[in-house]
């Protein structure tokens, strides 16, 4: 009885195992064509753009020999036709070479090297605090429906969804860091002498907020909507006939099942918090890739703008991978197609 | 009759009913805009910095160069207004085709349709916005397009899953027997259906366009000849020590705005879909 | 040797009350501090290489002034003196100079600099990249004895263009061992220069700062006093303000901080501002018209777009109050060649409407004379702001504007390439000697498509070609003065392309920062002689 029992557990774990590498299989071999899309679209849309690198380059060089600019034209591959630079790029691409930085005079997956720990950092703590406050205050929400925590946490998702993200990055520097002088106005580290941990979040705290509260808003909503749905349905209900107190029902059976679309939205928006941290890098002078990628812009230093927009997407494409494994960790009743 | 319960079950969420008269009134605002101030609202009329209050001439003070804040927030009510609308339209229109189509026929088309999708969910919104104003050119239209571009995603998405669902009902396939075509079909039968939720997504689309607006116009990058509501903020940017009302008062209105816009879509949703309204 | 003209350069410092006239001695107590180090910055970013053989913008000029060096220097009151060069003499015709190389001169990887660097650094470095079109006349440099070169031109240079070439921009002695033989461009050596310089390249952390240290072998005995140059680089003016009031940052040069904020540091009598250090190097606005508009055939018609456009407003709003109105191509710091006796394009709405009257541009009954295309380049946030009063002020007088802020590139495109623009907001700065810098923007042969700051309007005459000509080859210092005032009163009359405001570039430092702001060209300096007191 027992041997059967632990056999029958293990044939599941184990076809539970060849079924998330199922996925990850899947996944992956659907990310291929994903990739070379976002590469073809963003190598199309950025050669329609007025005046190339080379305009830039020549003119802080002041470059004006017509054969020294035809030379820097051949020796950057830009006489090709645009078709070729493209099958040339995604064939580096495929080698992991993201192409060279004129501009930094390094290769393009070094410049952005450099600014990624500090965006990743901004991404993480933000997640971090959208998920914890969102979640806590969706469930405080939902186990206390129509009673003034219900309406307060509404009200503040309200807001915090509708506050453009800068400007509330704004509003606080005006508050914690100009009028009450608690925080620091901008930058990642003291300049001189700072940079320990402690220094760090205290430059961390004014950012992730600006970040995460609007994501926390939009989770603590479908957490309290989801938490009600699942609340309805039939296991629920078993559990709780079974005698089991409500707080043990709530937290076992309704916040793991409930959790569901609150993950999928965190998957679904990991582009977007990418996209969010280079605008409130730009609000606190938080030196990630946003800098990077506007000096980039501004200069038309493709390469790097490409690379910036390769590796974003990657970020997005691994963190939904991510979601639906979590997925099946959640929810065992999940056989993901 | 029909007309109003929807009208009844819209009012009954009391937030939506506040919204939507805000919203009214923000409109009459911007539609009004050229008679209140009928010059420039970019001109220069009074000295720089002025706090609210400060000169009765200018209720809401002046900005650094010496600009009506007022007029600036009036006249950036249209701009706001207009961009949200238009960006949400042509969000609504590509989307509707795209899932319409994806669901309609299915099969290989369907599959391409939703790579399609996957893949511009992909691109990180904002960034992929930043690069096509910088590259068309920073004027009204363009940014409208460049929002358009990247919010019609979750409109497919929804338009596809009515289809499917309502593709193989009965009346539809009495229209295929009755040999009407897959156009006809789509347009005049299965579309008028499907609409309600897409109509509430596409007013939160508006919301989240006045947004990534703003956040366009905030980085310097939004028209030069408009006063949008994110372009004041970003001018105020570095006056916050001496003036950060210029830089609040804006901010408040692109706020109040988009929480109406979100409250109308509750509404909206509660009003189109009343199958979900107790939830 | 530098027997040149050598007024002492006007006072620079602002009627905006600003304390701090640092520069001086008078205010060091006693003999300079040795030891320490100095974080320095600047109001802008990171550079895309420490060295830029081309100059590349003001970026790589700070951060490379301060490894390199040039052959001479300009002092404050005006004087040519010797830096890597001990002299130089002109040849009776004025067509060749003999230059004499300072001996005993290392680089910092301990080579001596001889005559070899000086001659490789005029032909592949200067003629090729950093002062191409000064050197449009260059015949050639030879070596005439170990220590001694000579540089011969096709024309009659004059001596205050040839000690200006010495001195300026970066017309660097780069070693030949390091540069002969790759693409300066390029080399690698760009992100960790080799100098004869009082500072040496250490350590470059990239998106935070430059290290370099004390030259314990530098030419100058006892030079530098500190043992230790940060230059670190804060990308936005309040988070400089903060440092510079935390005591992180000792100085910062060229506007670090938001104009507000000099007012709030310098009021707490810890901080000094100054506009000294900017004489060789004034920055001003510029507004050009596109002469391949006909509407711009006639010059009353231009003349009426600077006539209605108020520069002291813009002054004091978009800049407040740290730019002067701009009168004409020679700005007025520049007390060897400026002159206030030129054409003047003041401020009258009234003169502006009547001369377009007048040129046969009269009001239309939709209220508009004509509209233009009035293009501000992105690069300076502050263009964007007087784009938009320009654009306010051109239709009070019934121009209807349509205004556009491109970033960087696009602008340099449109306004240098394209020529897509009728009226454009752009910048220039230059240095005090006006061939070619200032005239190449108003010159046939200046027209250079795809290259920036140099003549876009497409304006040029026969008359004006002919006196740039003169001027370039004019060896007598008084007569050449005059033919650079008749330069102002032509352009300033024909008005193609005239500065609206001259701007007063400011330096913050903490009080015990001594010995700065005291070279006219502070942000390209070697600051060998800066200390820091306790």
């Amino acid at each position: 009885m027992a041997g059967q029992l632990s056999g029958a557990v293990s044939t599941r774990s184990s076809s539970r195992r060849a079924a998330t590498l199922r996925l990850l299989r899947r996944r992956l071999i659907q990310a291929v064509p994903l990739m070379l899309g976002v590469v073809v679209i963003n190598f199309v849309l950025i050669h329609l753009a007025p005046g190339n690198f080379l305009d830039v380059m020549t003119a802080e060089n002041q470059v004006s020999d017509p054969a020294t600019v035809e030379l820097l034209r051949r020796t950057y591959g830009l006489d090709d036709p645009t078709w070729l630079q493209l099958v040339k790029y995604v064939w580096a691409l495929l080698h992991l070479d993201f192409g060279f930085s004129y501009r930094q005079n390094m290769p393009v997956l070094q410049a952005i090297w450099v600014g990624l720990p500090a965006t990743l950092l901004l991404m993480l703590s933000s997640i971090t605090l959208a998920f914890a406050v969102g979640v806590s205050a969706g469930v405080v929400a939902s186990t206390k429906v129509r009673t003034l925590w219900d309406t307060v946490v509404s009200v503040a998702a309200m807001f915090f969804f509708a506050a453009p993200s800068f400007w509330l990055g704004i509003m606080m520097i005006v508050l914690f860091a100009v009028k009450l002088g608690w925080l620091p106005v901008g930058g990642m580290a003291t300049i001189g002498g700072g940079g320990g941990l402690l220094d760090i979040l205290h430059h961390l705290i004014l950012p992730t907020l600006a970040l995460g509260l609007f994501y926390a808003a939009i989770y603590a909503r479908v957490m309290r909507a989801s938490m009600l749905e699942v609340a309805q349905l039939d296991f629920v209900r078993t559990a709780r006939a079974k005698g089991l107190s409500r707080t043990r029902v709530t937290l076992s059976h309704v916040l793991r099942n409930a959790l569901l679309p609150v993950v999928t939205i965190l998957g679904v928006q990991m582009g977007t918090i990418l996209a969010g941290s280079v605008v409130i890098e730009s609000v606190f002078s938080w030196p990630g890739i946003g800098s990077l990628l506007f000096d980039s812009v501004s200069s038309r230093n493709y390469p790097v703008v490409l690379g910036i927009m390769v590796l974003g997407s990657l970020v997005v494409i691994a963190a939904n991978i991510a979601v639906d494994l979590v997925y099946m960790w959640l929810d065992p009743r999940i056989e993901i197609r | 009759m029909e007309r109003f319960a929807f009208l009844r079950r819209f009012t009954r969420n009391r937030g939506a009913l506040i919204g939507a008269l805000l919203i009214l009134l923000v409109t009459v605002t911007a539609l009004a805009a050229p008679l209140l101030f009928p010059t420039d609202p970019l001109r220069m009329v009074g000295p720089p910095e002025l706090w609210p209050g400060e000169d009765p001439a200018f209720p809401l003070g002046t900005d650094s160069l010496g600009r009506d804040m007022l007029a600036m927030l009036v006249h950036g009510a249209r701009a706001t207004l207009l961009i949200g609308l238009f960006a949400s339209a042509m969000a609504t229109l590509i989307g509707v085709s795209v899932g319409a189509i994806a669901g309609y026929f299915g099969g290989w088309i369907d599959e391409a349709a939703m790579r399609a999708v996957e893949l511009f969910q992909t691109i990180p919104n904002l960034i992929f916005v930043l690069t096509i104003v910088v590259i068309l050119g920073s004027t009204l239209h363009n940014i409208v397009i460049a929002i358009g571009i990247v919010s019609w995603t979750p409109i497919a998405r929804m338009t596809r899953a009515e289809f499917l669902a309502l593709r193989d009902r009965e009346f539809v396939q009495a229209c295929r027997s009755m040999g009407m075509h897959a156009p006809g079909i789509i347009v005049r039968e299965i579309l008028p259906n499907a609409l309600p939720p897409v109509i509430v997504l596409s007013s939160l689309v508006v919301a989240s366009a006045i947004l990534f607006e703003s956040a366009v116009s905030f980085l310097g990058l939004g028209d030069p000849n408009v006063a949008s509501w994110g372009r004041l903020v970003g001018d105020g940017r570095q006056l916050i020590r001496s003036s950060w009302y210029i830089c609040a008062i804006p901010g408040i209105a692109i706020m109040v705005t988009v929480l109406c816009l979100n409250l109308i879509g509750d509404g909206l949703n509660d009003a189109l879909n009343p199958k979900l309204r107790d939830r | 040797m530098s027997q040149i003209s050598r007024r002492v350069f006007g006072s620079g410092i602002l009627a905006t009350g600003l304390t701090g006239t640092m520069a001086q001695r008078s205010w060091a107590q006693g003999e300079p501090r040795r030891g320490g180090t100095l974080v320095a910055t600047w109001g802008g970013g990171e550079p895309q290489a420490c060295y830029v053989p081309a100059g590349g913008g003001s970026s790589p000029t700070f951060s490379s002034s301060k490894l390199f060096e040039r052959l001479a220097n300009r002092q404050m009151s005006g004087e040519f003196v010797g830096e890597l060069a001990e002299s130089w003499k002109p040849a009776p015709d004025f067509k060749s100079y003999t230059v004499k190389i300072r001996q005993g001169v290392t680089f910092h990887d301990g080579k001596p600099m001889t005559v070899d660097d000086v001659i490789y650094s005029v032909n592949e470095i200067w003629k090729k990249y950093a002062a191409a079109p000064a050197l449009s006349d260059f015949a050639g440099i030879a070596a005439s004895a170990p220590d001694t070169v000579v540089m011969t031109f096709n024309n009659p240079t004059p001596e205050f263009f040839f000690a200006s070439l010495l001195c300026g921009g970066v017309n660097y002695i780069v070693p030949k061992h390091v540069y002969e033989g790759s693409d300066p461009v390029t080399n690698p050596a760009n992100n960790a220069p080799i100098g004869t310089g009082p500072w040496k390249f250490k350590e470059w952390v990239r998106g935070s700062h430059f290290e370099y240290v004390k030259n314990e072998s530098y030419w100058r005995p006892g030079f530098p006093y500190m043992d230790r140059l940060i230059i670190r680089y804060v990308r936005d003016p309040a988070g400089r303000a903060a440092a510079i009031e935390a005591g992180e940052i000792h100085i910062g040069v060229f506007n670090p901080v938001a104009p507000p904020d000099i007012k709030r540091l310098t009021a707490t009598g810890k901080f000094v501002a100054t506009s000294k250090g900017y004489e060789e190097s004034v920055w001003s606005t510029t507004l050009e018209c596109n002469m391949r508009n006909p509407i711009f055939a006639k010059r009353e018609v231009r003349q009426a777009m600077f006539h209605a456009i108020d520069r002291n407003l813009i002054g004091k709003t978009v800049y407040y109050g740290y730019a002067r109105p701009g009168t004409g191509p020679i700005y007025s710091p520049n007390t060897a060649f400026f002159t206030p006796d030129t054409y003047k394009t003041e401020f009258d709405p009234k003169k502006a409407a009547a001369l377009l009257d007048g040129a046969g541009f009269a009001k239309k009954p939709d209220g508009k004379r004509f509209t233009l295309n009035l293009l501000a380049a992105g690069w300076f946030a502050e263009n964007g702001k007087i784009g938009s009063y320009v654009k306010q002020a051109l239709e009070d007088i019934g121009v209807g504007i349509n205004l556009s802020v491109p970033d960087r590139p696009t602008s340099f495109k449109r306004i240098y390439t394209d020529y897509d623009f009728d009226l454009a907001i752009s910048n220039q700065s230059n240095p005090s000697e006006p061939v070619p810098a200032t005239t190449q923007y108003y010159t046939s042969d200046g027209i250079k498509k795809g290259i920036p700051f140099r003549n876009a309007s497409g304006f040029h005459t026969d008359e004006v070609d002919a006196l740039v000509d003169r001027i370039k080859v004019e060896t007598d210092p008084a007569k050449r003065k005059d033919m650079v005032v008749e330069f102002q009163k032509i352009i300033t009359r024909e008005a193609p392309l005239l500065p609206l405001l001259e701007l007063e570039s400011i330096t913050i430092a903490s009080t015990k920062v001594q010995d700065h702001s005291n070279d006219p060209n502070y942000l390209a300096a070697s600051w060998h002689d800066i200390w820091l007191a306790s």
